[in-house]
């Protein structure tokens, strides 16, 4: 059911309608009793994909945090919303996840649209909301228990624990656990429902190394089940290790959107292998008569760009031929560092303080 | 309504409050420290002896008269440090300069009337007591003893209790002391404490925590969601109240009566400090100051509601404030149904303890919000 409100066009009295969609209904003014027909338009959406976001803008006061940004996360894909603090992630994720209210927009999860089907929507998905902490004197396997107790599913805690190698730890009380271990319990939490979504905001942040890398193993683990991932997050390396589609958002726009080679290709440099310490002074000319691209950089090496990867040993292949001599050779790949520097001016790490 | 959701949240709840010993700490034996400390303070009456002067007044003393019959037994109850003053000092002024807080007068015509009750069974006589109110450490004990004291003397002299009496304005009764005071007050305070504190975590804490994030987007409403905790937190506000009447019964020996209104008050104020907590939380979203808006909240409501002493030791301003204060109704409500069993006193503030735990929760709901704007 679809609610409209429509306006009079004699008397400008506005009423409210209810129909399903594809459906056109009469209605009568209550003030002037003109009457009028209203269409219900279907609504179509990608069968294909597990979140769908169109024109969606949030506005506090003259502040625009998320502006008309839109975009589709297919259904089995870990999909990286990356960007900057302050950029509009956590906003983004948190009017999809209806917790905030958008200025306007329209979201839909699973084909149903977050106005007004959420409750529906809510047994199927799963939330880590960003710096999530559970109940500090509550067991692991209790704090499972807990939130499984809110869903109409019966919950494999036994089951998630494993999953999440929380094996060793069930027993033990959530403030005892490393910052690791926390966030693992809070993505374990997030699994309680076997939901088909799983929402993890900024989960690695705050943690060390090692144990952001135990976070990862876990999302991909995600990926491995069939789960949808929506992972926001400010660290790029995250990104790259686990996404397969990446939003960059800016300023509270999205600035660039693909896979990671997508994104390479579209705004990096590609492959670029450097010879360093070249004796030879003809080897620019020679490689660029084999059509690569070439040029001697500030330092003195010669950067050479590589479409794709056979054309590597290709300029081995020349190197060796023309008997040229070199130092070491070394092949480098644009990352999103240097994408977020391409397109914004600023590093991402800067951005970020 | 998910009932096992609320089955497991406040079976969990119980587990992990248990598991943290500060909180039981404050909520179950701080209490029963502080009753046992003021209960020894306030009613160690028989290793002390406390100063009384006494004026007799009477027209008739002589060594064979009542009166000083009477003060015989005054000074052989061993309880008073009895210092006797002529007729012709000013009390007032006496008490003032030697520091003294408590005196008693004989009036003129003690013997006298006395003597004439034996054929007009309709006299009575009023000693007059004089006390220091602001000094509340003997206030109480000495006026019960005189009360004590009176009654025996009535009995021997005149078969009656109801002869010679004590004139003052002390609310307390002569048979109750201050511990059947102080336990209703102790309850009402615990129970706010452990409300206001219990309801700011939650809206404070929780919140920094992404819990209530976190249930916003799971399936539980927020009637249900309260519904729960507030199961939980009269499980808290019995039990700290079960645990101190049980002190007061085994330590002290009082006698409770337990009826509906008790039951009524306790669960109102429940309620009604849990939406304080709500509020407060509200407006002051940060855990620590939070936690400082409700010490500064309830600390000045613990003194001035009359928990610990009467209201009327404390000047008439004060008084007049801690009519609009919630706790002084709870304290009253509690001491009218368990102590006093004064069923009329008892509807009166239990009728105001009603009206104070649906507005305050009410609002407290009204105002909590999940949604983040």
């Amino acid at each position: 059911m679809v609610k409209k409100t429509v306006r009079c066009p004699n008397c400008g009295k506005t009423t409210e309608i209810f129909g399903q969609p594809g459906e056109i209904k009469k209605v009568v003014c209550s003030s002037c009793f003109t009457e009028g027909k209203v269409t219900f338009e279907k609504t179509t959406y990608d069968s294909n994909a597990a979140i769908e976001v169109s024109a969606l803008r949030k506005e506090y006061g003259e502040l625009v945090a998320v502006n008309d940004i839109s975009f589709k996360v297919k259904i089995g894909e870990v999909f990286a919303f990356l960007g900057p603090n302050g950029a509009g992630k956590t906003t983004t994720v948190e009017m999809i996840e209806n917790i905030r209210q958008p200025t306007r927009g329209n979201i839909r999860i699973l084909g149903k649209s977050i106005k007004t089907s959420f409750d529906d929507v809510k047994e199927r998905i799963g939330i880590l909301p960003q710096e999530f902490h559970s109940f500090e004197r509550l067991t692991v396997r209790e704090t499972l228990f807990y939130f499984s107790s809110l869903y109409k599913t019966n919950a494999d805690i036994d089951g998630i624990i494993n999953a999440m190698d929380l094996k060793d730890e069930e027993n033990k009380l959530y403030k005892d656990l490393s910052g690791g271990l926390k966030q693992r319990v809070g993505v374990a939490i997030s699994l309680v429902n076997n939901p088909e979504i799983v929402f993890l905001d900024e989960p690695s942040t705050g943690l060390d190394p090692k144990a952001r890398r135990e976070v990862w193993e876990v999302i991909a683990s995600l990926r491995k089940k069939g789960k949808t991932v929506f992972l926001t997050t400010h660290y790029m390396e995250e990104a790259e290790f686990l996404a397969d589609h990446i939003a960059i958002i800016h300023k509270g726009k999205i600035i660039a959107e693909g896979s990671l080679d997508e994104l390479i290709n579209k705004y990096g440099e590609g492959s670029v292998l450097r010879i360093k310490d070249c004796k030879s002074k003809e080897v620019i000319n020679i490689l660029q008569r084999s059509g690569f691209e070439v040029k001697k950089e500030k330092n003195g090496d010669i950067a050479v760009k590589i479409d794709y990867k056979e054309r590597i040993i290709e300029v081995l292949s020349i190197l060796k031929h023309e008997c040229v001599e070199y130092g070491t050779i070394d092949i480098r790949r644009s990352n999103l560092e240097e994408i977020f520097l391409k397109l914004t001016g600023a590093k991402l790490s800067e951005a970020d303080s | 309504m998910n009932f096992k959701f609320i089955k497991t949240d406040l079976k969990l709840g119980i587990r992990s409050w248990l598991r943290s010993k500060g909180t039981v700490f404050w909520t179950i034996l701080f209490p029963i420290l502080l009753i046992m400390i003021f209960g020894a303070i306030f009613s160690g009456v028989d290793e002390v002896s406390y100063d009384l002067v006494v004026q007799n007044l009477d027209e008739d003393a002589d060594e064979d008269s009542f009166s000083a019959s009477f003060i015989t037994i005054l000074k052989e109850s061993g309880v008073f440090n009895v210092k006797e003053i002529n007729k012709n000092t000013d009390m007032d002024e006496y008490l003032k300069d030697e520091d003294i807080s408590t005196g008693l007068q004989i009036p003129e015509d003690f013997d006298e009337k006395l003597e004439l009750y034996f054929v007009d069974q309709n006299v009575s006589i009023n000693l007059t007591y004089f006390y220091d109110p602001t000094d509340s450490n003997t206030l109480g004990v000495v006026r019960s003893i005189i009360a004590g004291i009176l009654d025996e003397f009535n009995n021997q002299m005149t078969q009656s209790k109801n002869v010679v009496g004590i004139d003052d304005k002390s609310i307390l009764g002569q048979e109750f002391e201050f511990i059947d005071f102080f336990v209703p007050g102790m309850i009402g305070f615990t129970i706010m404490t452990s409300m206001v504190y219990g309801s700011i975590e939650r809206n404070t804490k929780y919140r920094k925590d992404g819990i209530l994030r976190k249930l916003l987007t799971m399936p539980v409403t927020r009637a249900e969601w309260i519904l729960s905790k507030m199961l939980f937190m009269l499980f808290l506000s019995f039990i700290s109240t079960f645990v101190i009447m049980l002190v007061g019964v085994l330590v002290w020996g009082l006698n409770f009566h337990i009826n509906i209104f008790f039951f009524i008050i306790v669960i109102c104020t429940s309620f009604m400090f849990s939406g304080l907590g709500m509020i407060i939380g509200r407006f002051v979203k940060e855990e620590e100051t939070a936690d400082m808006a409700g010490g500064a909240i309830t600390f000045p409501m613990m003194f001035l509601a009359g928990t610990f002493f009467p209201l009327e030791q404390m000047p008439e301003f004060l008084q007049a404030i801690a009519q609009v204060l919630p706790l002084y109704y709870v304290n009253e409500g509690l001491r009218n149904a368990m102590i006093y069993a004064n069923l009329e006193k008892t509807l009166y503030f239990t009728s105001f303890v009603i009206v104070f735990a649906v507005v305050f929760f009410l609002v407290g709901v009204f105002l909590t919000k999940w949604k983040e704007d």
